[in-house]
């Protein structure tokens, strides 16, 4: 526990950082005593904000797409409703996130780091790179030349202009990935930190290592289908396509996990002063990311022609899922150390006082806990049993799919992100938050919203509906086919559950721009609605397992895990018998 | 963590063991094959085993055992299979131009199906009753109509619900013989096979709505207006039209249906003939 990052902010003094940054160019901060460079502050606002509106323009598009699913609405036509779940998609899963990420990147290497930006100029090239990605990828797509989905699976074919945009944004994140490494290089070399990094820089470390795999998957699949867009290249194999396109699309989200992990090991020191009770384990996990996440396309071809089964069971698995492993040793850490900085806090009395007495007020940690329960109970367990070879028959493109990761990308990684922000606007924009009383219930509305729409679309999909359909009554069609009546229910519920998660975006969105261009400057510590928390006093007295509300939070998971798991396992053997 | 450790481990080895024990299980036999190739085999096969036409699709009784051709394509599954119960079938399946998602309504299975690999599943159905197929991997505007139909039966007497109870097998619904010209009303005849072997019916309806190209009923000698190079202009659909519009779709587009192209056609100038013959009925 030698090197939180508060830590490491108070060891500045100590270590010769000045030389490297001239006066002028950075400033020390009243509030953490970190010394921030003024150009990556720049960068790192610059980043936010252009997330912020690629996620502004995702969930507009995404309640247009609900109210045309949800039948008695069935708002857009064929063509508009494909055209936006392309839009949606590119605009939710990419730009959005690794907009924040590379804004995260920049935070957990420069400022934590107590170091210079190494190249500014360069991270500016990057910026207008994605940016410039960004806008030709939309524009093409709102055009109507690109309706392909965001998999865009060939033979289907956009136009050139579509994919040179994603291109373009990947090499702007790529190099922004270089400037992380740059920055840790220049604060290794200067020797800014600690023994060792900071566990949260360590964490988007990892996440910067399997982004640089996944950009190269990326670069792999879609350098080529640009040219083939070109007509330069005569022939795409399909199959090829969709097992390299995944080596991008499923790595991606590891990054998100990584990057969404670290945040929660920050949230637990900023709220509570809590550090990982063993981080040995929790490194170490991290690392699992890294080595077990290299084939993760495999889960996209279980019911695939092409590949056998020995390919698809070894490569989902590795013999023991240990991905799988690495989050359920974080989604142990992360809690436990919240549990034991509240017990060692005091709040000691029975099994749950500790997380009765949290600052649930702060909206940042209700956004931090919101997202675990939402990441482990709705995400982490339908991710393990879809990725199952067999079970992945009843799911395979039903729009359960889409609700699985609605549990893992939208209530993990985007509510984790929009709760970190709430602590960005004051230390990086310098802003007082406007409208703290919204604040506070807006990841609630959130999570509610989020965790309908997921938990609806899963069920739908149990029940066969297609993802990616544009009207589950077939009209025009030979023929005709109604779903079990329960649909309706569902559908119903997840209409609900898209307008509240949409209305909760607003208000975040209204919170974020509201707070940084029109709120009251930050002059100061007196200035931070937020907690900042000394780390945890050392426990007086060690009694029994310092964590055991978490131990009990855990088996319960487990529990709800086997449950479902035998469901599933029950509903598949219910089937045609096929082999 | 000892507990978790355990658990993944033994989720590695359900999976193996329901390969063993399991009867659901994703196979692993794949051929490659090419677009053209596998169309070539799924209209002999069909042509060779069609016992009928449901809405446009022809409808094929496989022996069990057998080997059978299902082929998706924009917008349709072809064809409509009669199944016995606890029969095993060997399905082929295919797509005859991108990817599809072949999901199987209400058992709820899924599986993926791509162009140029023809993927073999050993289907043997449990449960008696009228199935869908329903497409569920994005293909284009008219996805949401690419629907077929699999009907498994216990007893003959279950071919009535669906009205399938005439069908008979019959390779050719007119004997051709040789030299002579088959009357009007038998290249009618076989027009209609052709409607239906080719998948025109996925886009052209018979009944006069209009779905993602122009309906038939009528439309022979009927003036439509086109467009050609962006000009508009009038024309008469005539026999010299509809082989042009057959054999280069996309020079003169109807006004109304400009959004999707149609696609080529394999045809020969023979079909071509029974078609116009077909349509002229209509």
């Amino acid at each position: 526990m030698s090197n939180t990052i508060q830590e490491s902010g108070a060891q500045q003094e100590g270590v010769a950082v000045a030389a490297s940054m001239n006066p002028g160019n950075y400033r020390v901060c009243d509030i953490t005593g970190f010394k921030v460079d003024l150009s990556s502050e720049k960068l790192i606002r610059a980043n936010a904000v252009a997330s912020v509106i690629s996620l502004l323009l995702a969930v507009v598009a995404a309640l247009l797409l609900v109210f045309t699913r949800y039948q008695p609405v069935h708002l857009l036509n064929a063509e508009w409703y494909y055209r936006l779940v392309t839009f949606h998609g590119l605009n939710a899963l990419i730009f959005w996130i690794i907009f924040f990420e590379i804004a995260g990147l920049y935070l957990g290497s420069s400022v934590f780091l107590n170091v210079r930006f190494c190249s500014p100029k360069t991270g500016w090239v990057a910026f207008a790179l994605m940016v410039a990605g960004l806008v030709m990828s939309n524009i093409i797509i709102l055009m109507g030349k690109a309706d392909v989905m965001l998999t865009s699976y060939t033979p289907l074919k956009a136009h050139p202009l579509y994919y040179l945009g994603i291109i373009l944004f990947a090499v702007g994140a790529l190099i922004g990935v270089i400037l992380f490494f740059g920055n840790l290089m220049i604060a290794r070399r200067e020797r800014t930190y600690g023994d060792s990094l900071p566990l949260v820089t360590y964490g988007l470390m990892t996440a910067a290592i399997i982004a640089v795999i996944t950009l190269a998957s990326g670069a792999l699949i879609y350098i080529p289908t640009f040219l083939w867009s070109l007509g330069l290249i005569e022939n795409i194999d399909p199959a090829m396509y969709k097992l390299i396109w995944w080596g991008l699309g499923h790595s991606s989200q590891q990054i998100n996990v990584a990057a969404m992990v670290s945040i929660w090991y920050m949230v637990s020191f900023l709220t509570v002063g809590g550090t990982s009770i063993n981080e040995k384990v929790s490194r170490t996990a991290f690392v699992l990311y890294i080595l077990f996440i290299c084939l993760a396309s495999a889960h996209h071809l279980l019911t695939d022609p092409g590949v056998s089964s020995a390919w698809k069971v070894w490569n989902t698995s590795y013999a023991m899922y240990l991905a799988v492993l690495a989050s359920m040793i974080h989604a142990f850490a992360v809690p436990s150390s919240y549990e034991s900085a509240q017990r060692r806090w005091g709040y000691n009395k029975g099994m749950f006082e500790w997380l009765s007495k949290a600052p649930w007020s702060n909206p940042a940690f209700s956004s931090t806990m919101l997202a675990i329960i939402g990441f482990g109970f709705i995400g982490g367990t339908t991710g393990v049993i879809f990725g199952m070879e067999q079970t992945n028959i009843i799911v395979h493109n039903t729009i359960a799919i889409p609700g699985h990761f609605k549990g893992t990308v939208v209530i993990g990684t985007t509510l984790t992100f929009m709760g970190i922000t709430y602590y960005l606007i004051p230390l990086i924009f310098r802003r007082k938050i406007v409208g703290m009383g919204m604040a506070r219930w807006q990841p609630w509305l959130f999570f509610i919203g989020i965790a309908l729409l997921s938990i609806s679309m899963i069920v739908l999909g149990q029940l066969g509906v297609p993802r990616r359909h544009w009207d589950s009554t077939f009209s025009g069609g030979p023929f005709t086919y109604n779903f079990n009546p329960a649909v309706d229910f569902f559908w119903t519920l997840m209409m609900l559950g898209g307008t509240i998660a949409f209305i909760s975006v607003m208000m975040w969105i209204g919170i974020v721009v509201v707070s940084v261009f029109f709120g009251p400057k930050v002059n100061g510590p007196g200035d931070m609605q937020l907690t900042l928390s000394p780390l945890a006093p050392p426990a007086k007295t060690h009694k029994g397992f310092e964590a055991p509300g978490t131990l009990l939070l855990t088996f319960i998971f487990l529990l709800v895990f086997l449950a479902l798991f035998f469901l599933n396992w029950k509903w598949l053997a219910a089937t045609w018998y096929v082999k | 963590m000892l507990i978790a450790l355990v658990l993944c481990i033994m989720l590695f080895v359900w999976m193996v063991m329901w390969h063993v024990y399991g009867k659901q299980n994703p196979s692993s036999t794949t051929y490659k094959t090419s677009t053209v190739e596998f169309t070539e085999l799924t209209e002999a096969y069909t042509k060779q085993n069609m016992i009928g036409q449901d809405n446009g699709i022809p409808v094929v009784r496989p022996e069990p055992n057998s080997d059978v051709f299902l082929m998706a394509e924009m917008w349709r599954w072809s064809p409509v299979l009669v199944l016995e119960i606890n029969q095993a079938y060997r399905m082929h399946i295919s797509s005859k131009d991108i990817v599809h998602g072949l999901s199987i309504q209400p058992v709820n299975m899924n599986f993926q199906v791509y162009p140029s690999y023809d993927y073999v599943l050993e289907f043997k159905p449990t449960e008696a009753g009228e199935y869908r197929v329903v497409c569920n991997e994005f293909c284009g505007i008219g996805h949401h109509t690419m629907i077929g139909k699999i009907v498994v039966i216990e007893k003959e007497e279950d071919l009535k619900l669906y009205g399938y109870e005439n069908f008979k097998k019959a390779a050719t619904p007119v004997k051709t013989e040789d030299n002579k010209p088959m009357s009007e009303a038998d290249m009618a005849l076989m027009g209609e096979q052709v409607f239906t072997l080719k998948g025109c019916g996925a886009c052209h309806k018979t009944d006069g709505s209009a779905l993602i190209g122009p309906s038939w009923k009528g439309l022979y000698g009927k003036e439509e207006k086109v467009k050609e190079n962006g000009k508009e202009m009038t024309v008469k659909v005539d026999d010299a039209y509809i082989r042009e519009s057959i054999l280069e779709p996309s020079r003169k587009i109807t006004v109304g249906f400009e959004q999707t192209m149609m696609p080529q056609m394999a045809v020969t100038d023979e079909e071509i003939n029974q078609i116009i013959a077909y349509m002229k009925t209509l």
